[in-house]
Parts: C-alpha cells; sequence; structure tokens
C-alpha cells in the first residue's frame, strides 16, 4: 500500500514489519502491529 | 456557595472568563475577562418583575432544557450573586434598543444596555484548576433513542425532574405526557466502558446515582417498578454497599445485562427492550413508562484553552494530568497550579471537596512563604556558548526558557518553571544548556565505564527515572531475570537523552543501544517524550547515513508497572547484542571517527 497523503509509512526496527498509519506520528504512542514494538520509524518522506 | 461570596478574603467573579496567565509559581499574572451583566448587581434585589414582561423564551440551561428562561433571567434560584442577568444574544435589544420592557419594569433602574465587558488583571502565587466536566450526550447512540423518543431521558434530567426546586416542583412525570411514571428502566454506562460507544473508561460515579435515584423515587413513590440494566455496579465508597442493598431490598430489581436497542409505542409512549439477562442466562423483554440512561462524564470540550494557557497536560481520556498519582495527585505539572474535581478524572462530590481541600491546602503552603525551595536539578545556560538558535524553547514543554534569534538574546531559563527533564540540554548542539546533576561529562564517563570492558558483550540501555527505571527496580523486587550484561543508565526523562550520547556508545564499542521511557500520554515532564520520538527518527537516519544498522538502536515505553515487560526487552536486546559481529563494531567505530574527523576539518 503506497501512503496516502495523510499516511506516513512506518518501518519496525525489532521485527521488519512495515506498514502506513494515519496516526499523528509524535502525539499517537507508535507500536508495532505485528510484533508491539514501540522502536518503529519514519521512513520516507515528512507528511 | 453563599459562604464563598461573603468571605471577606475571597473575590468571587462570576461570568468571567481567564483570558491569559504569564508568570510562574508565586508570580502568576491574570487577565480576567468580566462578562458584561447589563443588570447592576450591586442594585439588583431579585425581585424577578423585568422577567415577567421580557418576551424571549430561551432553552434553559440549568433545567437541561427541560423549561425556558426568558432574555433577562437568574441562572438558578441559589445563584451568587443574587441578581439578574442578560444574555445579549437573545436580547431582542442585542442591536438598537428596541424592546426596552425590562427597562422600563424595573423600579430600582439597575438595567445598563450600555455596560461592557471589562479586563480585570489579577496577580496571584498559584492558580486551583476546577473547571469541571462534561456529561456524556447519548444523540450519538441512536439505538437508545435518545431525543427521538420523549421518554427516553438522561440521569441529568432525571435529577432536574425528581428536584423540589426543579420545572416540575419534584413531581416525577416523563416529558411525553407528563403522566407519572409506574414503570422506569435505568441503563447503566451509558457511554463509559466502551470502546466504540462512548469512551472506554468507568465513569465513576453513575452506579450510585443511579441506586441514589431508585431510593429517592421508591421513598416518594413505592409503587413504581424500577428495573436497573448493568455490566457491574461498582459500589466501592463508603456506605455504598448498603445503599445498594437497600435499593435491593426497596424491590429495586437489577438485571445483569444491557439491552440492545429500545423500540417506542408511538401510540402509548412506552418503551419496549430486550435484554439478555446474563445471571439467569435467558432473553428478558420489558415495557417501561421511562428510561433513564446514566450517562458517563467525559472532559470538558472546551478544556483545551485553559490546558494551554497554563501549560498542562492530559492523560489518555481527555482529563487533566496530574503531576504524580501517588506522591502529587493535586499538583499539575506546571508549578503552582492544582487540579480539583472533575477536570482531573470523573468522581463524586465528597472526592472532588477532597481533592479540593487538599488543592486549597498545596496552593496555601506556597501563598505560606516567602521563597519557595526548588528542586536542584534545574536547567543552566552558558551564554557565551548560546547562539540564539530558540531549539531549548521549542522543546521547553514548561514554556520555562525565553530566547530571541531576532534580537539575538540568549536563552534565559526562568528557574521556577523549570521542572528537569533536560530536554533543552539534549537538545542544544552548543552545549549552551545544561542540567545540574544531570551533565553531559556525567553521561559520557557513565558511558564510558559502562563499556570500558569487554564493550562487545555490553547493551546500553538508558532508562527514564520515572518509568522504565522503576520498571528495571520492579524486575528485580519480582524476581524476575534478565541478562546480566545490560547496563542501565538512569536519566530524568528520555528526553534528556542527548545524541552524542547514543553515538558515544556506538563509538566506544557497544554492540546495541536502547533508549526507554514512560509511555507516551504518562510522561512525568508533560509531553517531552515527545522531544524523544523526534530525536529518534532522527537518530535512525543519522545512523543509516553513516552505514551503521539502525535496528541496532532501539526505543521501548514501559510503565513503572512493566516489570515484565522490562525483562522481555532485555532478553530480546541481548539477542540482538549477541548477533553483532566484531567486524560491524570495528566498522561503526571507524565511520564515526571518520565523520568526527569530517566535522572537524
Ligand atoms: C447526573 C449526575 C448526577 C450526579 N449526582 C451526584 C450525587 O448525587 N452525589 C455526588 O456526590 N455526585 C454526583 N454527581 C457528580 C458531581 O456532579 C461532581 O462530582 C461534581 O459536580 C464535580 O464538581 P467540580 O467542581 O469538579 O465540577 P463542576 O460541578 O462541573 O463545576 C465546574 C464549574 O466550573 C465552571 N467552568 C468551567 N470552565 C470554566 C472556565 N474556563 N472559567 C470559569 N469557570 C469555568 C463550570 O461552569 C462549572 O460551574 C453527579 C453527576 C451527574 C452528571
Ligand atoms: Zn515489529
Amino acid at each position: 500500500m503506497t501512503p496516502t497523503e495523510k499516511q506516513s509509512k512506518l518501518k519496525c526496527m525489532r521485527c521488519g514489519h512495515e506498514y502506513t498509519t494515519s496516526d499523528d506520528l509524535i502525539k499517537v504512542e507508535r507500536a508495532c502491529p505485528k510484533c508491539r514494538s514501540n522502536s518503529v520509524r519514519r521512513v520516507g518522506e515528512k507528511k | 456557595m453563599k459562604d464563598v461570596g461573603r468571605h471577606p478574603r475571597i473575590k468571587l467573579m462570576t461570568l468571567s472568563e481567564v483570558e491569559d496567565v504569564s508568570g510562574y509559581v508565586g508570580n502568576f499574572n491574570v487577565k480576567v475577562r468580566r462578562k458584561a451583566r447589563y443588570v447592576r448587581e450591586a442594585d439588583c434585589t431579585a425581585c424577578g418583575e423585568c422577567a415577567t414582561v421580557c418576551p424571549v423564551n430561551k432553552y434553559n440551561e440549568y433545567e437541561v432544557g427541560l423549561a425556558t428562561r426568558n432574555a433577562i433571567y437568574i441562572p438558578f434560584p441559589q445563584s451568587i450573586p443574587s441578581s439578574y442577568v442578560i444574555n445579549m444574544a437573545d436580547c431582542l435589544s442585542k442591536d438598537v434598543i428596541t424592546c426596552n420592557k425590562c427597562v422600563e419594569k424595573c423600579q430600582k433602574r439597575c438595567i445598563d444596555f450600555d455596560m461592557r465587558d471589562e479586563i480585570v488583571e489579577l496577580k496571584v502565587g498559584a492558580v486551583v484548576v476546577a473547571t469541571g466536566m462534561d456529561v456524556y450526550d447519548p444523540t450519538r447512540l441512536d439505538e437508545y433513542g435518545y431525543t427521538r423518543f420523549q421518554n427516553v431521558v438522561t440521569s441529568l434530567e432525571l435529577e432536574r425532574l425528581i428536584n423540589a426546586g426543579g420545572p416540575t416542583g419534584g413531581h416525577l412525570v416523563r416529558p411525553g405526557d407528563t403522566k407519572a411514571p409506574k414503570r422506569i428502566g435505568f441503563i447503566q454506562c451509558v457511554g463509559s466502558r466502551s470502546h466504540n460507544r462512548g469512551n472506554p473508561y468507568c465513569s465513576n460515579i453513575c452506579c450510585m446515582v443511579t441506586i441514589k435515584n431508585s431510593l429517592l423515587i421508591k421513598e416518594h413513590y413505592p409503587d413504581t417498578e424500577i428495573t436497573v440494566f448493568y455490566i457491574d455496579i461498582r459500589a466501592f465508597g463508603k456506605g455504598f454497599e448498603d445503599l445498594y442493598e437497600r435499593s435491593k431490598r426497596e424491590g429495586v430489581r437489577y438485571v445483569r445485562g444491557l439491552p440492545e436497542h429500545i423500540e417506542e409505542d408511538p401510540s402509548t409512549g412506552s418503551l419496549r427492550l430486550k435484554v439478555e439477562n446474563t445471571t439467569a442466562g435467558c432473553i428478558e423483554e420489558h415495557e417501561l413508562d421511562m428510561v433513564v440512561l446514566a450517562v458517563g462524564l467525559e472532559a470538558r470540550k472546551d478544556g483545551d484553552k485553559i490546558r494551554h494557557l497554563l501549560s498542562l497536560s492530559q492523560t489518555s481520556d481527555g482529563f487533566l494530568a496530574e503531576s504524580h498519582p501517588k506522591l502529587m495527585p493535586v499538583d499539575a505539572p506546571t508549578r503552582g497550579v492544582f487540579l480539583a474535581g472533575c477536570v482531573e478524572s470523573p468522581k463524586d462530590i465528597k472526592d472532588s471537596v477532597t481533592q479540593a481541600s487538599a488543592a486549597a491546602a498545596r496552593a496555601g503552603v506556597i501563598l505560606s512563604s516567602d521563597k519557595i525551595k526548588l528542586d536542584a536539578a534545574i536547567a543552566v545556560v552558558d551564554k557565551e556558548k548560546c547562539t540564539f538558535c530558540e531549539l531549548c524553547v521549542q522543546v521547553c514543554p514548561y514554556s520555562a526558557i525565553s530566547a530571541s534569534k531576532q534580537n539575538k538574546i540568549a536563552a534565559h531559563v526562568t528557574e521556577a518553571m523549570c521542572a528537569g527533564c533536560g530536554s533543552c540540554a539534549a537538545e542544544c548542539a552548543f552545549g549552551a544548556i545544561s542540567l545540574r546533576h544531570f551533565e553531559d561529562a556525567q553521561y559520557m564517563a557513565q558511558i564510558e565505564a559502562a563499556l570500558a570492558e569487554n564493550p562487545q558483550d555490553t547493551a546500553i540501555v538508558f532508562a527514564c527515572n520515572w518509568c522504565s527505571y522503576a520498571a528495571a527496580d520492579l524486575t528485580g523486587t519480582s524476581r524476575l531475570q534478565y541478562p546480566p550484561n545490560i547496563r542501565i543508565i538512569r536519566t530524568m526523562c528520555s528526553a534528556r537523552v542527548n545524541e552524542k550520547f547514543v553515538m558515544q556508545a556506538f563509538k566506544l564499542g557497544a554492540p546495541v543501544v536502547l533508549v526507554s521511557g514512560c509511555h507516551l500520554a504518562d510522561c512525568h515532564y508533560m509531553a517531552a517524550n515527545r522531544s524523544t520520538v523526534k530525536r529518534m527518527d532522527r537518530l535512525w537516519s543519522r545512523l543509516e547515513r553513516l552505514g551503521i544498522r539502525p535496528e541496532r538502536l532501539q526505543l521501548e515505553w514501559m510503565s513503572a508497572a512493566e516489570g515484565q515487560k522490562f525483562a522481555r526487552v532485555m532478553a530480546e536486546l541481548d539477542e540482538r547484542r549477541s548477533k553483532v559481529t566484531p567486524e560491524e563494531i570495528e566498522q561503526t567505530r571507524k565511520a564515526l571517527e571518520a565523520a568526527d574527523k569530517k566535522k572537524v576539518a
């Protein structure tokens, strides 16, 4: 899935899972949907 | 309220709103807008003659719409001051004086259309925020037919319907046909304890409000059949269980199960509902004359203004966050500001008053002393090194720092406002701000010591004082095992972790580094850990640019109660560490040294 205007692309630094979200990346706690790790990094362009 | 109004040392400002707050503990400057009342309160005797001639009829807010009021009115019978007020938005004379009936009627001549809002400036030492809550609006839950069916009311509306001072003089009638209801159903947890139908938390008061009202109704109308539909009854306060038992003895029936939806018989206005009684394991059908929705409490929709003015933070439920749930339960994170009542969390009057008394006592401590004691760990600026970049100003969650790029004014920390999170010290690229007792040199020395021997076998963990370090403690006291080669470095907040600490650890041969702190919404320093999030994104990108695997840097949020999570994260971190080869560590060291050389050149 390609990130839309409001979506950000994230990558888990623990399990490598990549996903997109429309959450506010600073206000909402990031947690990998696959492994629940918080080591989730924003990848790609800043939206 | 009367006592407050009469107290010689309390200035009660009704119809007023705080517009601006500046300053700090002991020295707040508050701007208050005193809204025009259009009635001189000193002269008004509240005779009510004016209202008898006012032609306007509007929704009565106090009676939650069960009655109307005029444009000139007294908000509720015990209002302080006991004076009428004109709601200019409703008054026919708002643009040009066209009606003037009230002016003509008022013998005391106290109506004045020329009154204007006034701005009053106050100097105060402490602030108590007690702005209360909103009540959940069940119109959103279409299945219960609130506003579609006249005889479905909220618990707030019921309060007015059974109040002797209410629109019916305390005679319980149903709104549809003003007949006395013989069969009443209460539905609990409306807007509470649900992730998709309102709020996930328990609103604390609704069970007892229903029990109280069921007893009141039984006392005045013993023949009324009352059924309460509930998930579970939470009667945990002093004497509450007794009240619950008493209501059962009085014949109130409690059915465990919430109805899916309500139907109305349009010819009679009666309501039908089906419910799964989970105690009896059967489906029950009920026909009722009136249904009361026990609505929950939620944070005020207009609460953001006060929150921003006083630099306060919210918990995930939207209510204001206290400084520490156990040790400073009535202190707000901003020093000199205290919380009381439902603005902090849903609670009943007793708990609100208890909290208000505590808040007043805490404020009294500040007011009664000439000097206040501050924690020594606060930010200090080396003005020589400051480049006026204002980055520290931007990351300070307490607005404790001022600086000006435009006017080349170096950073200045208002010590009484600084809480000591260290975000500023971590953000400053020029070493111009440090956090007393938690200085860069101290951290660099700790990192060096931790990696002095066998760095390839060591994992570096930065843990914040309040949550993740406490989680480590809990792991220990719970006798949970975690690898012995983890080296924990305590910071007050995760936001204190400077990028250079992480880089230094990698340079000295650390295979992996973990930054940890309080869960995002639970930061002890309001939202300082949001700086950590931004910094981690920057660090991961920087590592990648330098050819260092970003996965070697990990981030975890954990609460003081998550000892098990701490142990699990440490075990995984060590597992990750064991996979980093000596060659990779050497390559990292070289890459970082080359980057340093480039910077110097
Ligand atoms: C239906 C219902 C029944 C209840 N029954 C009971 C009961 O029987 N017993 C019991 O113990 N508790 C009961 N409660 C709970 C009780 O109402 C609360 O505990 C109590 O009102 C909390 O007091 P508070 O001062 O925190 O907030 P509030 O009572 O909400 O008072 C806050 C005040 O601040 C004002 N305000 C808000 N924002 C601003 C601003 N920016 N500037 C100036 N003023 C502002 C508001 O207008 C309001 O007057 C009931 C609640 C409900 C909804
Ligand atoms: Zn993952």
